[in-house]
């Protein structure tokens, strides 16, 4: 079976490939195949799904220095399962919705290879059965989000943003390559079931440094504290690419890290990031209940969920976890693209505050897009609701100060994502756009529909294939045994009762400016400044790097460049002159090569003997 | 009938038919001229034909269906000859060596109406020649067969006879070629004058026998004569391979020649010399290697750096390529020197499959590279300024291509198999402790870079627009040709080779 894994690899590397060769200047056949090939993974992951298949023995070796060893293999158990079923499912949606949202884009060749580049990085790190292997697609999503970000590059925000991620991603896999290397080192294998096992032979090994530089890559991958400030501003992309990066799998792939590793994991590690994506849940929520950018509202919301996940995995409860993953994409993936709907509409306004009134104009977007926002909020019986609901039980039963902060950040949830729809779709137009706005066509609809489909059905267990919901099942049934069930459900109910119904309240009859910067000043200063994270870094990082890297830049000029290129450079130039000045031609100066190098030799013969 | 059976059985003859083939179908050849009617040119497509039917016969035959089992190998003729799996290798490089070249040259003697038939027959009998001498296993054998190729490369250097530069170049190879078959032979007197008046041990009975010179020597490696003798025969193969202080013929012969015997004095002639090296250091002269090891590593050191500067003005892309067939020998002198100077432990099979891929690696690249500049020449042959280049990749981008890769390969840019011949050749030295040879090595290969992506240069990227407009220089319309369909393919097929063994070659290793 693992020709069938390699295959949904390689088809969208195919596609990618051809692309790149082909089809540059053809952009409807690059899109086609593009989707193709996004279709074909899809058939082929769910074949793989049904087939309920198991692979850890088939592997290659690709490096062999003595006794160490790189190899490519898979191993496809239930978390690569379900996540391999959510990148390709949510993947095709978003190919199909790009084909209607980039219609007309002078770049969209160059789109759906890098979206193709994507599919196949992330499948990688999916199926990925070592560090090694996976480190590689690491870095490969890592480039493809790069070039997708900066897909409109001719914008200087594009370009910013699409460097920002890339130097914040590089800093997080320096610690994880570190990582990688000390477990090497360590365990002297970097295969996943390996190191489980070598993991509980010897626990002595795992120290809390390990931990901790291996978690680096999921820090900046997942957009956690302190390497968050990348997200927002990656919202610079196209909005597909938001949805299927920057919201849906990438992201979500610093999650799927700590669960493959989690065995790795020392206590303290848990802790801290216990600590980290509580608080990650509360302060995201604050950044986006004050965002004027639809895009960027629904970035900090992701942060946000994000914080949850990782939280939850630190708590112990790895599938619950993976369950909110998947429910995540569905109707986060269906929020940004019900949102690129609401941008194509109105001519490519994002702000929030030249929309409203849209419900009767873009009735199939209002519609699914409240969907995603009942998700999201958790409102009972979606998809959101079981998942959350049942993160909240954990960390009740766990961790008490992360079920404050979960709690307070649903509260926030419901708020935030009500405002955004009563801003959008509800009250008076308040722009030019916003009043001649119209309905996408079938290409961005059916994917809004699909979705919307998911995230209100995907939270009833019962509706999920076996070979997938046997990752969270359990933990699920576990936590429903316990005794805080009832409380911890009415305050769920509470929180996003409360949120729907104080963000009615505030913004339902919104004008032209944000009620919350009258009544609360001091509080929207506060959110709006982002707790001056990017000016707190400027001010401490980027400022003295640039004196010592003026001093470098000097030291470079003069020694290396200078003194050492150059100057070798020039003497080797000369020497040059120098050889090729002896070859004139004369017959009789090459005999007397022959003569000399006859008696260096002789002279040689004559000299060993002596001694 | 019985003695005629018992004969049949007992000749050596059989063990050489390859070479013999290739002789008689350069007899054939010849014969065809001699009886073809006046005024019909006769082209070369039965010389292709000939070479390469025997090309793919016998690596099928040598190679993969019927290898030999040992690589201890057989005796022939009174211990003249020594085959061996590592020889058949060779003899079969050498066949595929012949054919490029007969295919690369037949166009431009074509178009500059020069003999064909002639041409091919000699490139065949030097094969044939080469063929024997990497088996020969007896230095009269060895200095009978070495200048068999001699001769035969006096007149295919020198066979453009309309161009000053080719007969310029035949007659400085002449010279030289005289001169270091004299030193070859007066080393080969001297080792024989003293193995032969040997009275110590079992007297060798034939005192040229590659076996029993290596008991003599071993024994009496503090002769003076024995020294002095090998240091001449030394001097005599540095002047084949091109090897310091001997390489002063190197860029103008490879300069004159016509660009297919440039190649093939490249690659085949001197594969054939580092194949005989290896033997004779690693056979009769294996009792010398103390003595050996820091006069080989001093000429080494001196032909890299002296190949790689000497390449690194050149203006003249067939003066360039001589230098910098001296660099790759100085290389390749590194590995025999490996080969010598190696732990005991490690399996000489190890460095000679260092050697060989090298050679391979070597002998692709150039005859890609070779093979654009034969396409490319304009009727004065070894008038090939960098600047005929420029702007190639517009033109003609398949040429540009495989010029670019073989170039690559040359330099030792991976993935091409260049690189992977590089490594292997540092892999080797470094297992021989031969550091400081590695690091002139590198700093070779670094100089290397320079000139080879000067040529790379030049043809990818257009040149850039004068910033003087005033002295507008007429723009010469020049537009290359494209090779005929088979010399294309030929091309494609070297450059493909290359860049597929760089990802693969380690089990073709094991064979050795």
């Amino acid at each position: 079976m693992s020709d069938l894994i390699a295959a949904i690899l390689l088809v969208p590397l195919c596609s990618a490939a051809l692309i790149l060769f082909f089809f540059r200047r053809d952009a409807d056949t690059a899109a086609k195949l593009s989707v193709g090939a996004s279709a074909v993974a899809m058939v082929l992951a769910l074949f793989a799904l049904f087939q309920n298949i198991e692979i850890d023995a088939a592997r290659i070796s690709w490096l062999k220095l003595g006794d160490f060893e790189l190899s490519f293999g898979f191993l496809l158990n239930g978390d690569a399962r379900l996540l391999l079923f959510v990148v390709t499912f949510v993947g095709f949606w978003i190919h199909v919705f790009s084909l209607g949202y980039m219609r007309d884009d002078p770049g969209k060749a160059r789109f759906f290879g890098g979206l193709s580049v994507f599919m196949f990085s992330m499948l990688g790190i999916v199926v990925a059965d070592n560090l090694a292997m996976l480190f590689v697609f690491w870095e490969l999503v890592g480039f493809s989000s790069y070039l997708l970000i900066a897909h409109y590059f001719h914008t200087d925000e594009a370009r910013a943003a699409s460097k920002k991620a890339l130097v914040i991603n590089r800093l997080g896999d320096i610690g994880f390559l570190l990582g990688i290397v000390l477990t090497q080192v360590r365990f002297n294998t970097l295969e996943f079931a390996e190191l489980e096992q070598a993991a509980l032979a010897q626990p002595e090994l795992l120290t809390a440094g390990l931990g901790f530089l291996l978690i680096c890559g999921f820090v900046a991958k997942s957009a956690q504290f302190p390497l968050h400030v990348w997200l927002p501003d990656a919202m610079a992309g196209p909005t597909p690419v938001s949805a299927l990066i920057h919201a849906a799998t990438m992201v979500a792939a610093g999650i799927y890290l700590l669960v493959r590793i989690d065995f790795l994991l020392v206590q303290e590690v848990f802790s801290l990031i216990a600590l980290l994506g509580g608080a990650m849940a509360l302060y995201a929520g604050f950044c986006a209940l004050v965002q004027r950018d639809v895009k960027k509202v629904l970035a900090y919301s992701t942060l946000s969920q994000l914080g949850y996940m990782s939280a939850t995995v630190a708590i112990g409860m790895s599938g619950l976890a993976m369950f909110h993953l998947a429910t995540h994409a569905f109707f986060k993936a269906l929020l940004f693209l019900g949102a690129g709907s609401v941008i194509l509409g109105c001519h490519h306004e994002q702000d929030v505050f030249r929309m409203g009134g849209l419900r009767k104009r873009m009735p199939w977007t209002s519609w699914t897009f409240l969907l995603g926002v009942l998700a999201i909020s958790g409102v009972t019986f979606t998809s959101g609701f079981f998942s959350k609901d049942a993160m909240l039980l954990a960390a009740y039963e766990e961790n008490l100060p992360v079920f404050v902060m979960f709690l307070v950040g649903a509260l926030l949830t419901a708020l935030y994502m009500g405002r955004l729809h009563w801003l959008i779709f509800h009250g008076e137009s308040r722009s030019k756009a916003a009043r001649q706005a119209s309905e996408s066509g079938l290409t961005i609809i059916a994917p809004l529909v699909a979705l919307a489909l998911l995230a209100v059905l995907g939270g009833f267990v019962s509706l999920w294939p076996e070979s997938l919901s046997s990752v969270f099942v359990q933990e699920l049934e576990h936590v429903h045994e316990s005794t805080g069930n009832r409380l911890v459900m009415t305050f769920g109910a509470l929180a996003w009762i409360l949120g729907l119904w104080g963000s009615w309240n505030l913004y339902a009859r919104t004008r032209d400016e944000d009620p919350l910067m009258k009544k609360a000043p001091v509080f929207f200063r506060l959110c709006e400044s982002k707790l001056f994270f990017d000016e707190v870094y400027d001010f401490c990082i980027r400022r003295p790097l640039r004196h010592v890297a003026k001093v470098f830049e000097a030291l470079e000029l003069l020694f290396i460049s200078g003194l050492m290129v150059r100057g070798t450079a020039g003497i080797v130039a000369l020497l040059g002159l120098a050889t090729s000045a002896v070859h004139r031609g004369g017959l009789r100066v090459y005999a007397l090569w022959f003569v000399v190098g006859l008696v260096v030799l002789l002279g040689y013969a004559l000299a060993w003997w002596e001694f | 009938m019985n003695d005629f059976k018992l004969y049949a059985e007992a000749n050596d003859w059989g063990l050489l038919v390859p070479e013999i083939s290739l002789a008689f179908g350069a007899l054939l050849l010849l014969c065809r001229e001699a009886l073809r009617k006046q005024g019909r040119e006769s082209g070369g497509g039965l010389a292709f034909l000939l070479q390469g039917g025997l090309l793919v016969y016998f690596v099928a035959r040598y190679l993969f269906f019927d290898p030999r089992p040992d690589s201890a190998g057989e005796s022939a003729f009174n211990g003249m000859i020594q085959q061996s799996f590592p020889a058949d290798v060779m003899r079969c490089f050498f066949l595929g060596c012949a054919f490029l070249t007969s295919l690369f040259a037949n166009p431009g003697l074509r178009e500059r109406r020069l003999p064909q038939a002639e041409f091919h027959a000699l490139v065949s009998l030097a094969a044939a020649s080469m063929m024997l001498l990497v088996q020969s296993n007896h230095f009269l054998m060895l200095f009978v067969s070495l200048e068999t190729v001699a001769v035969c490369f006096y007149v295919l250097v020198s066979y453009h006879r309309g161009s000053p530069y080719s007969l310029e170049a035949g007659l400085k190879y002449l010279v030289f070629g005289a001169l270091s078959s004299a030193i070859l032979l007066f080393g080969i007197a001297l080792l024989y004058g003293t193995a032969a008046s040997w009275s110590g041990g079992t007297a060798p009975s034939d005192p040229l026998s590659f076996t029993m010179l290596e008991q003599f020597v071993a024994a009496n490696s503090d002769s003076l004569a024995v020294r002095a003798g090998t240091a001449f025969v030394l001097a005599g193969l540095a002047f084949k391979l091109g090897a310091a202080p001997f390489q002063a013929w190197v860029p103008d012969v490879y300069q004159g020649a016509p660009t297919a015997v440039t190649a093939y004095l490249a690659v085949a002639s001197k594969s054939a010399g580092f194949v005989v090296l290896f033997n004779l250091v690693t056979g009769p002269l294996f009792g010398l290697r103390e003595f050996l090891i820091p006069l080989l590593s001093l000429v080494a050191i001196i032909t890299i750096l002296f190949g790689n500067l000497g390449a690194l003005t050149q203006t003249n892309v067939k003066r360039l390529m001589g230098f910098s067939g001296v660099a790759h020998a100085g290389y390749l002198l590194v590995g025999i020197i490996a080969a010598i100077g190696m732990h005991p432990d490690v399996p000489e099979k190890s460095v000679f499959w260092a050697i060989v891929f090298y050679l391979l690696s070597y002998s692709l690249a150039s005859y890609g590279v070779f093979g654009v500049m034969g396409v490319l020449a304009p009727t004065e042959d070894a008038d090939q300024p960098r600047s005929l280049y420029s702007s190639l990749a517009q033109k003609q981008p398949f040429l540009a291509f495989t010029l670019a890769v073989g170039l690559g390969s040359l330099a030792g840019i991976p993935p091409l198999a260049g690189f992977i011949g590089k490594l292997l050749l540092f892999v080797v030295a470094f297992q021989a402790e031969l550091y400081g040879l590695l690091a002139v090595m590198v700093m070779g290969v670094v100089i290397a870079i320079y000139y080879y992506f000067a040529w790379i240069r030049e043809t990818v990227f257009p040149p850039l627009p004068s910033l003087d407009s005033s002295d507008k220089e007429p723009q010469v319309l020049w537009s290359p040709q494209f090779p005929s369909l088979l010399l294309a393919c030929i091309l494609g097929l070297l450059t493909l080779t290359t860049i597929l063994l760089g990802f693969y070659q380690s089990s073709l290793g094991q064979s050795f």
